[in-house]
């Protein structure tokens, strides 16, 4: 099983690229994954089940949809305040506390966080609290905490 | 519309072009090593959307094979020169 | 329905040329390097994206790469923009703010000064 949850999403990967699905090159292609899978080093990966299958799925596109959202207002700002003559920015560094109880969780949530303009992590310590350099601090700090508890509810029903 | 197709994606390529400049000049007058390594990412980006551009004008697929491979080398580029210079060695 | 398809790809087109026209006015006008980041390494990131949904409608055998790289530069500009800003942070590039609650905890755990470029 944990063979195949890595090998499969690189198999896809190969198909995406080539881009024909005749038989010799689906073959081709499961020999070139399984090879890479065998010489990679054992990975730490969340537990795979089917029954948490559609939560799993149901809990990611939602996820998906909320950093989308994050990340339309986040450039929505950020070019207001570039195309701004005066440019009105106050930056600084705020401690965000993540919350998630795995690593891929705070990976994840700093990967989110980054990822809308206007937020960008620098530095995480050990107890998974998010150093993160903001354009607007003030804006920043009051609604990025209801955020991250949002991100937080979905990835504890992905993960755990 | 397939004539104001073509010159919206030659007036896009003329633009990116430009902002590719812009985005080196201000590369080589940045103030300390780490500004000019994000002037180099954004050089690389851009680099990247030419190479899309230039997909679409000659209508064949390989260019995005091109932008992939670009993409990744400029991706690991950017991280091992950014571990160089924070730690003054890359491995 | 091949006319939506044109009206799309133009509307992602201009939308895209937008996008990383922000984001090097924001690389441009920026006072420092961690303000810079936040426009060069996501805004015009968007705009590639919106350039390879463009390339998506109008290049032919385009589809499945060009939603691999999407796929590929979304979960690699976060990293990119966090490497450079930490190695920023680890040379000592000053934060022009009013808060910095990062300091602290680096003063305590006596990091060693470098010179750099």
């Amino acid at each position: 099983m944990r063979f195949l949850q890595i090998s499969f999403p690189l198999f896809l990967v190969y198909l995406a690229l080539t881009g024909n699905l005749t038989l010799p090159n689906l073959v081709m292609g499961a020999l070139i994954s399984s090879g890479i899978t065998l010489l990679l080093p054992p990975i730490a990966l969340p537990p795979f089940s089917f029954s948490r299958l559609p939560t799993f799925l149901w809990a990611g596109l939602r996820y998906v949809f909320v950093v989308a959202w994050d990340v339309i207002k986040g450039t929505y700002s950020t070019a207001k305040i570039v195309l701004d003559p005066k440019l009105p920015i106050q930056p600084g560094i705020i401690a965000i506390p993540s919350g998630t109880k795995t690593e891929l969780g705070t990976a994840l949530s700093a990967h989110a966080i980054t990822l809308s303009p206007g937020e960008m992590v620098i530095a995480i310590d050990e107890d998974g609290v998010m150093y993160t350099h903001c354009l607007n601090v003030e804006d920043s700090a009051r609604f990025v905490a209801e955020a991250q508890s949002l991100r937080k509810n979905l990835l504890s029903k992905m993960f755990e | 519309m397939q004539q104001i197709l073509t010159i919206t994606i030659w007036i896009v390529l003329a633009a990116h072009l430009l902002m590719a400049f812009a985005a080196v000049w201000q590369t080589l007058r940045g103030e300390n090593a780490v500004t000019r390594l994000a002037g180099l990412d954004l050089t690389s980006t851009l680099t990247i959307a030419v190479l899309v551009v230039i997909s679409i004008i000659r209508q064949s697929s390989i260019f995005i094979d091109v932008a992939i491979a670009a993409a990744a080398l400029g991706y690991l580029s950017t991280v091992a020169l950014a571990k160089y210079i924070s730690d003054q060695k890359v491995f | 329905m091949n006319l939506l398809l044109q009206i799309a790809a133009l509307l992602f087109l201009v939308t895209g040329t937008a996008v990383s026209f922000i984001g090097v006015i924001g690389f441009l006008r920026m006072p420092d390097v961690y303000t810079r980041l936040h426009a060069t390494g996501k805004v015009s990131v968007f705009g590639l994206v919106f350039l390879l949904l463009a390339a998506d409608i109008l290049t032919p055998l385009a589809t499945w790469k060009a939603l691999l790289l999407i796929f590929f530069v979304l979960l690699a500009a976060p990293s990119i923009s966090h490497s450079i800003a930490s190695a920023a942070y680890r040379i000592g590039v000053p934060v022009n703010g009013k808060r910095d609650d990062l300091a602290p905890k680096v003063h305590q755990s006596a990091r060693k000064p470098r010179n750099h470029a």
